[in-house]
């Protein structure tokens, strides 16, 4: 199956994340906040000129930067 | 238990999850918001008499995980496992229970009595969720007490069941427990607590050995054994190998895998959650279209508030002591040090007169925003164009307070997450203008070139902090840090919390501010009477006339403007007996001055807080930096416009 990152999920599509292919303090901070491998993320929203995306994240929001949301990889759900 | 029942506890909960409203409702006006030694992280320490008991309260900052991500998270991990508080109040969020535990859980593993405060609870039913507290409670091995902090329901059961837990002196560890992650990571706990342990630290030898495995670089710093690093080492690798990612994901991966248990254990969704006001408020401030409108009506909203208030409490003031300097004059009479004297309470009235009435409204509102859930939204909102600043989405906040005053501005830059960051923002805030700026570039270019030249130079300067920003984002050392913040739901905000918080930052800016703005006052009082005024002015001359093309006499009103930056066109009015710039100053040097005042030398005010925030070095860096900048920028304005106008 593929994979591609978070970023190209449309508004309402949910992921699974497969791999995080950040630096070892983004990656961190992704799995503080809940975000690790076989977690579904669901894009509630995205800011408009390739702004952040607002995820659903284990029943909360967060606000995630586009540049971390290019570097969470995921599978359609 | 200690002699004389005092007690020391800690609140740790992440952002957004009320324990500022716990922490005021605990203390009161008994609390003191200082730092942390040695580091820009806020500490805010309060006291309570409870029962007989003084209970020193500390309110740990908001923070997502107690790793080595943010200075508030190394700081507040190292305050539980080695200053050992007597019992720790985790507040959490019961409307987002999942992502909450997964920071309890690392606060279980620190091995200090918890009493986990399930705040928020009043927000269940209307959301349609169903907790087992009962069953939270024997899966996490610790008293769980439902809070409805603003409504001040259950915080006292929560102090009771702490001095309860204290008193019946049971095991001082918490995690004899069940929560235990995946075999072959307790395997390999085991085997590194058995290495550590004659290392002498005081942390709890499990948290050690997780940390370890999670690649702790502060804590292998602390270990530095080179046995125990290899042991490490190969246990970790064989981590990675069993489960295909980083260990400290597969670590991260395993708190996550207990909290979704405990959750299925506990949580009931009972019905879908119906579209409440709040969730409609959300969808239109957060729109990709609508939501920006929104934003500046609310912004400017604030602006209006703060300006209007502002300036009816600081006329107010002024008309209230303006008979003062008369009546000391008739008193004491005029001469050099009574004139000395007469310059300190000047310099005092000046700070409560022209600063007080726009930092309280400013606070006010700040707070007020915050809480309700507002700047979560702006940060979401603005983050592309805070990147191309070289910042991220939470910047916005610093650098909007800055254009009402530079002070609240700088010390909100708490708010971003490294130090890095914070040095940056506290940065471009300082190039933002200011309200005592606004009042040049209106009095001076808006009044006698026009308000569209006014508007004009607003645009170069954003222009310019867009540059600088850009620049400096690529100079500093470091990574830039991506945005990534909970997004909390709308809620009612506290009126006795924001009260609380914007009396204590007050008095918090009155002491860091007061002596610096007094003590220069005086300075630059006593030169004047010096009469070495016009001996600064003529040294200053092959800047001011030569470079900038500007009166020798604005050699002396920069100088004034380190005090407060409207000083200039107050001063420049004094020194020339008119107020008709216009028939002392040509367009060219009406603007050579404005584009000067924006970026020179933050106001002394403002430079007090940087001295705080940042120590002597980059401060002083700031300062010489924006002096250079702005004599280059203006002089070579100076040379340019002519060819325009």
């Amino acid at each position: 199956m593929d994979n591609f990152p978070l970023i190209n999920l449309e508004n309402g599509q949910k992921g699974v994340i497969i791999s995080i292919a950040g630096g070892f303090r983004a990656t961190k901070r992704l799995a503080d906040l809940g975000l690790t491998p076989d977690t579904v993320v669901e894009v509630l929203k995205k800011a408009p000129f390739s702004g952040p995306l607002l995820i659903k994240v284990r029943g909360s929001n967060l606000i995630l930067g586009k540049g971390l949301a290019a570097k969470v990889f995921v599978r359609l759900k | 238990m200690k002699n004389g029942k005092k007690l020391k506890i800690v609140l740790a909960g992440q952002a957004n999850v009320g324990k500022s409203v716990i922490f005021n409702y605990l203390t009161g006006l008994h609390q003191h918001i200082g730092n942390w030694p040695g580091k820009t992280v806020e500490k805010a320490e309060g006291t309570l008499f409870y029962k007989g008991y003084t209970i020193d309260v500390f309110d740990l900052p908001g923070i997502y995980a107690l790793t080595t991500y943010s200075l508030e998270e190394i700081v507040s991990r190292d305050y539980i496992a080695l200053q050992k508080p007597d019992f720790v109040v985790n507040v959490v969020d019961s409307t987002n229970l999942e992502r909450n535990l997964l920071f309890t859980l690392q606060l279980l593993e620190l091995e200090r009595p918890v009493i986990l405060a399930l705040n928020m609870v009043n927000l269940l039913k209307e959301k349609g969720i169903e907790i087992n507290t009962q069953k939270l409670q024997e899966l996490l091995q610790i008293p769980v007490i439902p809070v409805a902090a603003i409504y001040g329901k259950g915080i006292t059961e929560v102090v009771d069941r702490g001095i309860e837990l204290i008193k019946s002196n049971t095991k001082e560890t918490t995690c004899e427990c069940k929560l235990k992650f995946g075999k072959e990571v307790e395997e390999r706990i085991e085997q590194l607590i058995r290495v550590l342990k004659d290392v002498d630290l005081s942390y709890p030898k499990r948290w050690l050995a997780i940390k370890l495995l999670e690649k702790d670089k502060e804590i292998e710093k602390l270990v530095k054994d080179k046995e125990i690093l290899t042991n490490v080492e190969k246990l970790t690798s064989e981590l990675e190998e069993i489960h295909g990612h980083d260990s400290s994901v597969v670590i991260a991966n395993e708190r996550c895998y207990l909290a979704s248990l405990i959750i299925k254990q506990t949580v009931k969704i009972t019905k879908p959650a119906k579209i409440g006001l709040n969730v409609r408020l959300d969808s239109l401030t957060s729109d990709r279209i609508l939501g920006y409108p929104v934003m500046i009506g609310i912004l400017a909203l604030m602006y209006l508030t703060i300006f209007t208030f502002g300036s009816w409490f600081s006329s107010f003031l002024e008309e209230l002591t303006s008979g003062w300097q008369i009546l000391w004059e008739n008193i004491f009479g005029n001469s050099f040090f009574t004139s000395l004297g007469w310059s300190t309470i000047e310099s005092a009235l000046a700070l409560i007169q022209i600063a007080l009435p726009y930092i309280i409204p400013f606070y006010f509102l700040l707070f007020l925003l915050e809480d309700w859930g507002y700047l979560a939204r702006v940060a979401y909102l603005t983050d592309n164009l805070m990147h191309k600043l070289g910042v991220h989405g939470k910047a916005c906040i610093p650098l909007m307070l800055g254009f009402g005053c530079n002070i609240p501005g700088c010390l909100s830059c708490r708010i971003m997450e490294t130090e890095r960051e914070r040095f940056l923002t506290a940065f471009l805030t300082t190039l933002i203008p200011c309200s005592a700026v606004t009042v040049i570039i209106m009095g001076l270019v808006g009044k006698f070139l026009g308000v569209g030249w006014a508007f004009g130079l607003y645009l170069f300067n954003i222009l310019i902090i867009l540059i600088v920003g850009k620049l400096a984002s690529k100079i500093l050392p470091g990574e830039p840090t991506e945005l990534i913040m909970e997004m909390p739901d709308y809620r009612l905000p506290n009126l006795r919390t924001i009260i609380l918080q914007t009396w204590f930052r007050l008095k918090e800016f009155i002491f860091l501010a007061g002596p610096l703005v007094v003590i220069s006052g005086v300075v630059i009082k006593g030169i004047h009477l010096a009469g070495w005024l016009e001996a600064t002015a003529s040294f200053l001359s092959p800047i001011t006339v030569k470079w900038l093309d500007l009166p020798a006499i604005t050699g002396v009103l920069l100088i004034f403007g380190i005090l407060r930056k409207e000083l200039i066109l107050v001063m420049l009015a004094t020194l020339l007996g008119t107020t008709n710039f216009v028939s002392i100053l040509t367009p060219v040097q009406m603007l050579t001055l404005s584009i000067l005042s924006m970026f020179y030398i933050p106001c002394v005010a403002t430079i007090a807080v940087l001295l705080r925030e940042f120590g002597w070095k980059k401060t002083l860096g700031i300062c010489i930096f924006e002096i250079f900048f702005a004599i280059s920028l203006a002089g070579t304005v100076s040379r340019i416009l002519p060819v325009f106008l």
